[in-house]
């Protein structure tokens, strides 16, 4: 089969390339490099699902969507996990390959070490879509060697919290920002989008945003994702700034913490202190109708319509950019009561 | 090897325990306690000078809130490290205790309808099921001889893969007023985890210096063969410890879910077996096993949270404070060493 598919690679770029690749070997190997492979149009499709960890809500509403949606359309997904270890996500690339699915889709647990995976199915001549994370482009690109990536905006996703945050507080805020992980890409984003709708940024040298005068900064912070460091971080920043009025924290687990610590305080987060994060969680959700948190921009975990749509345009040979962006939707009071339960 | 110079060693370990039997190391814990308390007046002393709103009650209640965990699971770390072990587990075991109280009272079947039925099971079962995994590493390491490291590296893996089970992964949130009052509650103002915290910090402190148990935990971090020899259950006094230190994580892990409303096997106890070591460190407590200072814990995990507090107060970024906080460990640990040589 893999000697099938190599020749009528060969044959297509022989009809594209004509005669010029056949004046050099080598120049036909570039070109049959620089070729996607191809998915033909078919009634079903048997697609591989290679799962980082099954350790968070998020990555269980991920999974969950993938074969859900699968489900519906009639597909096969062959699906792994690999409990967040990036050498067995590495393993599990390569022996879903060795079953030939017609399309791999995963999300590569870390950038650098799954780009070889990418181009192992390549070689494999199964076209590749990643979902959620990016590899390194200088090893893996996107429209070469593979489909493309699918995820979230996060820059947009921290602007939007911000511009909601400049509404509900009429420009005069004083802030808490509760970053996540150090390093992590969307605690980066999350904190690059937000404070340059704040502070006032620029994107190579043209300024992007004007600082909003009454909106200050007073503290900024990781709480490593996690309600518990939220909590603890938010209770000694109150103890350090008690003239705090708003919050932003970077993911919806943070911002339930600092409203536990708020409380504890003998604050009344809603109130005195306006609060808006990121993911649309089922807790925040809550804490929305509660009137506790203001406001949630949704990080989506339902990848599986968006994964297979995709795919379906590219077996309709259809133009896809490199990146295609997920929509995520925005929760506040006029909306999250009919959400309550439905999200992850 | 000859008899004679194994007959040698033997008198020299012997004479070592009696030596430690009978005249308590008063001097040498007081002066390691004594060093650890000047520099955590330090930090107050520069606190209250340059810290917003640090003489507050409330910045009291935070702080003691924050440390109650740490105390409380370091206190049994003492005991294991001062048989000469060390176990990575406990970090594992709080979440497995944290997901068991939560599927308890969250269960509405049978008899655990009810809420103080389900409560009280709530509390206690974990607790228990967390001890028995601690008497599991005891048992690796005296009935199968595994170095303490690697007894415990095997629930420090699997007890957070067994939490994740239970749970399914899934973080689980609820309101229970009554089994949360073991994190929220506030008998005369004080948070109920610090009075547990101080109960049980008086508790082991007094059976380290004054019962015959104390005596046998040392003399087993000291010279184990020689303990042997004098009579000491070398093996039932490390199932103990290590029994006890699963307990205490088990009530941490209780602590820790009902602060926060959730229970949740993937981050419940995460990193907290380094915090622990952290703090007997600091303390005053050698990794070499044969003394230990509680109190010396006490202020060793005091010292270590008011430096993230003061650091975090003033704005220094994280990765900037994660160097400092590790520099003060280096730094305590230098200075025992000068000073036991």
């Amino acid at each position: 089969m893999d000697r099938e598919l190599s020749r009528r690679h060969l044959l297509k770029l022989a009809a594209a390339g004509a005669g010029a690749a056949a004046l050099s070997p080598r120049l036909v190997q570039r070109a049959w490099a620089q070729e996607l492979p191809p998915l033909p149009k078919k009634d079903t499709y048997t697609v591989g699902f290679c799962q980082t960890g099954s350790n968070n809500p998020w990555r269980l509403a991920e999974t969950k969507s993938m074969q859900d949606e699968a489900a519906k359309r009639g597909y096969k997904l062959i699906a792994t996990d690999a409990n967040e270890d990036t050498a067995k996500q590495i393993a599990d690339v390569a022996s879903v390959i060795a079953q030939r699915p017609d399309i791999l889709i995963f999300p590569p647990r870390e950038s650098g070490p799954l780009a070889p995976s990418v181009l192992q199915a390549k070689q494999a001549g199964i076209p590749v879509i990643l979902i959620d994370r990016d590899v390194e482009h200088d090893v893996a690109m996107p429209g070469r060697d593979y489909i493309t990536f699918i995820g979230s905006d996060f820059v947009d996703q921290g602007r939007r919290a911000a511009e909601w945050l400049i509404g509900a507080t009429g420009g005069n805020a004083r802030i808490i920002e509760l970053e996540g992980t150090t390093g992590a890409d969307p605690a980066i984003d999350r904190k690059q989008g937000f404070d340059e709708l704040i502070l006032g940024g620029s994107f190579k040298g043209t300024p992007v945003a004007t600082p909003v005068a009454g909106m200050q900064i007073l503290a900024s912070q990781t709480g490593n994702f996690t309600r518990n460091e939220g909590r603890q971080v938010m209770e000694t920043l109150l103890q350090a700034h008690p003239d705090v009025t708003a919050v932003y924290a970077h993911n919806d687990e943070m911002a339930i913490g600092a409203i536990a610590a708020l409380e504890a305080a003998g604050r009344k987060p809603g109130q005195d202190v306006i609060l808006v994060s990121i993911d649309g969680e089922n807790d925040a959700i809550q804490a929305i109708v509660d009137g506790k948190l203001g406001a949630t921009v949704e990080s989506s975990p339902f990848f599986g319509p968006i994964a297979f749509d995709t795919m379906l345009k590219y077996a309709n040979g259809e133009d896809l950019p490199d990146w295609v962006v997920v929509v995520d939707r925005f929760f506040d009071k006029s909306n999250a009561a009919e959400f309550v339960g439905k999200q992850y | 090897m000859a008899n004679s110079s194994r007959a040698s060693v033997r008198t020299r370990s012997l004479s070592s325990v009696t030596g430690r039997l009978t005249v308590p190391e008063r001097f040498g814990d007081a002066g390691q306690t004594y060093g650890a308390l000047a520099a955590l007046i330090l930090i107050v002393l520069y606190n209250a000078f340059f810290t917003r709103n640090f003489l507050t009650e409330q910045a009291l209640r935070v702080n003691l809130t924050q440390v109650a965990t740490i105390v409380i699971v370091a206190t049994g770390m003492t005991l294991v490290i001062a048989t000469g072990g060390i176990d990575l587990s406990v970090g594992s075991l709080m979440a497995i205790s944290g997901a068991l109280a939560a599927i308890i009272f969250m269960s509405q079947r049978g008899p655990l309808d009810n809420a103080l039925i389900g409560n009280t099971l709530a509390f206690v079962v974990p607790v228990l099921v967390a001890g028995a995994f601690g008497l599991f590493n005891g048992t690796l390491i005296t009935a199968f001889r595994l170095q303490p490291i690697i007894a415990t590296l095997v629930l420090f893996l699997a007890g957070r893969g067994i939490a994740q089970v239970m749970t399914n992964g899934e973080l689980r949130t609820f309101r229970n007023p009554g089994f949360q009052y073991i994190g929220m509650g506030r008998p005369f103002g004080i948070p109920f985890q610090v009075i547990l915290m101080l109960v049980i910090v008086a508790i082991v402190a007094w059976v380290m210096r004054s019962t015959t148990f104390g005596r046998y935990v040392l003399a087993t971090g000291d010279n184990e063969a020689a303990a042997r020899l004098a009579g000491v259950p070398i093996d039932r006094i490390k199932l103990a410890v290590y029994g006890i230190n699963g307990l205490l994580a088990g009530i941490a892990g209780l602590i820790v879910i009902a602060i926060n409303s959730s229970s949740d096997a993937n981050q419940v106890g995460q990193l907290m077996e380094l915090d622990a070591i952290a703090a007997v460190a600091v303390g005053g407590t050698p990794l070499t096993g044969g003394r230990a200072t509680i109190v010396g814990t006490l202020i060793g995990a005091l010292i270590i949270q008011l430096l993230r507090y003061t650091l975090l107060s003033h704005g220094v970024p994280d990765a900037a404070a994660r160097v400092v906080i590790a520099g003060a460990i280096v730094l305590a640990v230098l200075l025992q060493r000068q000073r036991g040589t």
